[in-house]
């Protein structure tokens, strides 16, 4: 932990080339909550459990507070930021707002990441996949059962861009 | 001005939903200050013991650590605590418990901080601990606070209940347990803060009480009132525990003395081993009945551990033997519920207040009851049910919205099915369905105290009309809902009221987000200021449309002659003609429910002006060799008085519910062994079953459009139902919570289960 040696990385964040010096011990989640300032990758336990830090790594979920920042290196990152705009929400999300799955919404962004991860690999997934694929992202608030709900819708309106 | 203009009932886009989508929102830890010192705390590692120094020279070496605060750092009162004053920000003279806030480091950075914190040196004398509030509670038991370890005893007596059990057909007596629990919200505790242009400290708080942050904060540093700001941030859960100050005192006392911006963030471990817990408690309920299942008596003995500090405590220790009795009336009652400190972590509030608990006792024992009598267990519920007219055991005349019996009749159709169908179905090698029922009450506010809500309107020159509102929303859906109960009394659609929440320096007090108390309570405050401000506008609308006030109506924004809408005046209009006639536009809305303070010795009075119902059916099965128990559906009936967003009350419902079957299951926090989420499991999406929500209106006439509660309701039937269900599958009963797989395994034994399949 005491060694402090810097290791240059290179990877596209949201369609966007970044180019940082990273410490060997510090992990995806801090790159990018604290030297990119993009805070809508939460975390909530800093072990793997809770999926709030999910973050999307060449489409697959990751959770970024387990993995180490030199791994990001040349490869392709999404995060809730990249998702959808103002204006022009993902598909997943407006299924979100239309399905009331937000309720505090600290776990938001990282079930998103784990649903847009899902749909890649299965446009159009059943309800036991969706629940599988979500199985790692807690949530205290909503039960899951309107989260699962606006995946599947969300997947219908996307499933067909795939 | 009493219409409701379709907003009422509708189940608009949440105010801040699409931000959250896009990951907007700056929850505590994700502010960003110009280089925030950062602080770490150094808990105690004793459960009891003085303290005879604190060494910290060391750690003052330590390169980048700014400042060691320790209680002899707090300019004015150390404790704190909304009920009892006990809980010191930092330990003074002495720690109670393994969480006890020791001392508190400013560092540049974390590493330095948390180096720092290694190296700070206490020197303890250790004192006897105690560790079970039974134990504390024998004479020769080490004393925890000075004052002694029973803090506080709540008793309901009505009628003569000994006689009364004499004349009982069956009379059931039996113990219950429940654990230690975390409330595990998603984001762990954080906050920042830093001193605006003028020297006032503001703190960015994650909190479901703004304005009781601003009072403690004022009296730790005993500064003026307008020295201190609590800004809510958007905060990630709360579920009881960010009623405490976990973080806000750290923040307050660096800030005061640093005068530089400083953040602190409990990692989950952090959150884990220094904020509140709910009350385990130990119940002894004997509950008699006639031969036709009316309840005739009840006695409860209850005792709850709240750990080294009081917190709510008290508030829990008086919900619970209140709601003793379940939604059901009884005639002879004598309940007592002793509140104890002991050594383990501190116990506060925790969604229910108890009531889960009780819950868990009173709904076991109709089943027991039932089966006794050989009754069906809906049955000896619909008998005994509380109805308008019926007198409580606080000896409150219930005369307003008592929903409980159409819960009751809406899940008929539901348990009747599954008990004819579903519990015959057939299921894999090993597995026993069961379907059980659980059903409860619960008052609305604090129990028996004032707790008033107020809220500002204020419209500008142009007829903007701004919302202040102290209630915080902590995910629940409050602002969303208040800003639907002020757009419909005002005529116009939500989204054209700017909302201002949850921030001291321009909000009044509406209490604490608790007790499912916001939606009536803050709910009736805000109608009540928009309804001051749409008498003026309508009021200033007879001058100008020259018609009579009762023939004015508000609508999109105009004040409207109902008999030719194209006869009106926009609210702009009005703003500026009363602008410049000294008009006042700007009102405060006020609400504090009608209640009596209970009597010490028999709990008379009226704690709530009014209450929730709910009942729940929960299908399950349970595999008897290995005690894993699988929920397969939860229907759940609500009397929420009027549901002014359906899609929240849902979601209020299946969250609730989900925490239920934690309850039930799984949530078990061991002061000794638990220290993360790798040790404290909660539902996952695999864990939960589809639950069906059906929502019953009894309108309450004291609420806002009828309006009650749902936040905690949601989760109190379901650990009974569930718990039931068990039993109705292995017939056998669980009386310790959680029903994890070694007590459900151990029932399966007892009842043969177990043997007999595996002989199969």
């Amino acid at each position: 932990m005491d060694t402090y040696s810097v290791i240059p990385i290179r990877f596209t964040l949201n369609g966007d080339k970044v180019s940082i010096e990273a410490g060997a011990h510090e992990t995806a989640l801090t790159v990018i909550r604290e030297r990119l300032s993009l805070k809508g990758t939460k975390e909530g336990c800093g072990m793997g459990e809770c999926g709030a830090c999910t973050i999307l790594v060449d489409g697959k979920s990751v959770n970024a507070c387990l993995m180490a920042a030199p791994q990001l290196e040349g490869r392709t990152v999404m995060t809730v930021e990249g998702l959808g705009r103002e204006g022009k929400l993902h598909p997943l999300q407006e299924a979100f707002l239309e399905h009331h799955g937000v309720q505090c919404g600290f776990c938001t962004p990282g079930l998103l990441m784990s649903a847009q991860s899902l749909i890649l690999e299965t446009p159009r997934p059943t309800h036991k996949q969706v629940v599988e694929a979500i199985s790692g992202n807690l949530c205290r608030c909503t039960g899951y059962q309107q989260i699962v709900d606006a995946i599947q819708y969300g997947a219908d309106k996307t499933g067909g861009e795939e | 001005m009493k219409s409701n203009n379709g907003m009422i009932g509708k189940s608009i886009p949440r105010i801040g939903a699409i931000e959250r989508l896009l990951g907007k929102p700056l929850f505590s830890a994700d502010m960003e200050l110009d280089h925030p010192l950062v602080l770490k705390v150094l808990p105690s590692d004793r459960h009891h013991a003085r303290i005879l120094d604190i060494d910290t020279a060391e750690a003052a070496r330590v390169e980048g650590v700014v400042e060691i605060f320790t209680a002899e750092d707090i300019p004015r009162n150390h404790l704190t605590g909304i009920i009892n004053k006990d809980r010191p920000l930092l330990a003074k003279n002495k720690v109670r418990s393994k969480g006890d806030a020791v001392a508190l480091v400013a560092a540049l950075n974390i590493h330095a901080a948390e180096t720092a914190a290694k190296k700070i040196h206490v020197v303890y004398e250790d004192l006897p601990s105690v560790h079970d509030p039974e134990e504390a509670l024998k004479n020769h038991a080490s004393k925890v606070h000075e004052k002694g370890n029973l803090l506080f005893t709540r008793k309901i007596k009505k009628g003569n209940p000994e006689k009364a059990f004499e004349a009982c057909a069956v009379v059931v007596e039996k113990t219950y347990r429940t654990s230690f629990l975390e409330h595990t919200y998603l984001e762990p505790d954080a906050g920042a803060g830093y001193l605006d242009p003028d020297g006032n400290l503001v703190i960015i708080a994650s909190t479901q009480n703004p304005h009781y942050d601003h009072s403690e904060l004022v009296s730790l540093l005993g500064v003026a009132p307008e020295k201190v700001r609590i800004v809510q941030a958007a905060t990630g859960g709360g579920f009881g525990s960010k009623l405490d100050l976990n973080v806000q005192g750290f923040i307050g006392l660096a800030l005061y003395h640093l005068k530089r911006p400083v953040m602190c963030t409990f990692t989950r471990e952090e959150t884990y081993r220094m904020t509140a817990k709910r009350h385990p408690l130990k119940m002894v309920f004997k509950t008699g009945a006639d031969e036709n299942g009316h309840l005739m008596a009840m006695t409860a003995k209850m005792i709850c551990d709240t750990g080294a500090y009081g917190s709510y405590g008290l508030a829990v220790a008086s919900r619970a033997p209140v709601h003793a009795t379940g939604p059901y009336e009884i005639d002879h009652v004598d309940v007592e519920c002793r509140c104890v400190y002991t050594n383990n972590p501190f116990a506060g509030a925790m969604r229910g207040f108890g009531v889960p608990q009780a819950a868990f006792a009173h709904e076991s024992q109709m089943d027991l009851l039932a089966e006794a009598l050989g009754m069906d267990p809906l049955e000896i519920r619909r008998v005994n049910a509380l109805k308008a007219g019926h007198k409580t055991a606080t000896g409150q005349l219930l005369n307003g919205s008592v929903g409980i019996d159409q819960c009751l009749e809406a899940v008929k159709p539901h348990y009747e099915n599954a008990l004819k169908t579903w519990l015959h179905g057939e299921t894999d090698f090993a597995k026993q369905r069961g379907v059980g029922l659980g059903a409860m009450w619960y008052g609305i506010g604090n129990t028996g105290v004032q707790n008033p809500s107020t809220a500002h309107i204020e419209m500008d020159g142009e007829g903007r009309i701004t919302l202040y509102t102290g209630c915080a929303d902590i995910g629940q859906g409050s602002t969303t809902v208040l800003s639907q109960i002020a757009a419909a009394v005002l005529g116009i659609s939500p989204d054209m009221l700017c909302m201002v929440v949850g921030d001291t320096a321009f909000t009044s007090n509406a209490g604490a987000t608790s007790a499912s108390r916001q939606t009536y309570i803050s709910g009736n405050a805000v109608k009540n200021a928009a309804e001051k401000l749409a008498d003026v506008l309508l009021t200033e609308g007879v001058d100008l449309l020259k018609r009579p006030k009762t023939d004015l109506m508000l609508e999109n924004g105009f004040v409207v002659y109902k008999k030719d809408p194209d006869h009106r005046m926009p609210f702009s209009k009005i703003a500026a003609r009363a602008a410049k006639r000294g008009i006042p536009l700007r009102w405060q809305g006020y609400f504090d429910p009608e209640t009596v303070p209970l009597d010490p010795e028999t709990g008379e009075g009226v704690p709530y002006a009014t209450y929730a119902f709910a009942c729940h059916v929960a299908l399950v099965t349970v595999d008897v060799l290995t005690g894993e128990v699988t929920v397969h559906k939860i229907i759940a009936a609500h009397d929420v008085g009027r549901a002014i967003h359906p899609a929240s009350v849902e979601g209020q419902i299946r969250g609730g519910a989900a925490m239920g079957v934690g309850f039930a299951l799984m949530e078990e926090y061991d002061p000794s062994t638990t220290r993360s989420l790798k040790d404290y499991h909660i539902p996952t999406a695999m864990d939960m079953p589809e639950i069906i929500p059906i929502i019953i209106e009894s309108s309450e006439p004291t609420g806002p459009f009828g309006a009650k509660g749902v936040g905690e309701p949601a989760l109190i039937p379901t650990a009974p139902a569930v718990i039931n269900g068990i039993t109705n599958a292995v017939s056998a009963r669980i009386y310790h919570l959680p029903a994890n797989l070694e007590r459900v395994l151990e029932a399966s034994i007892q009842s043969g289960k177990f043997t007999m399949k595996e002989v199969a």
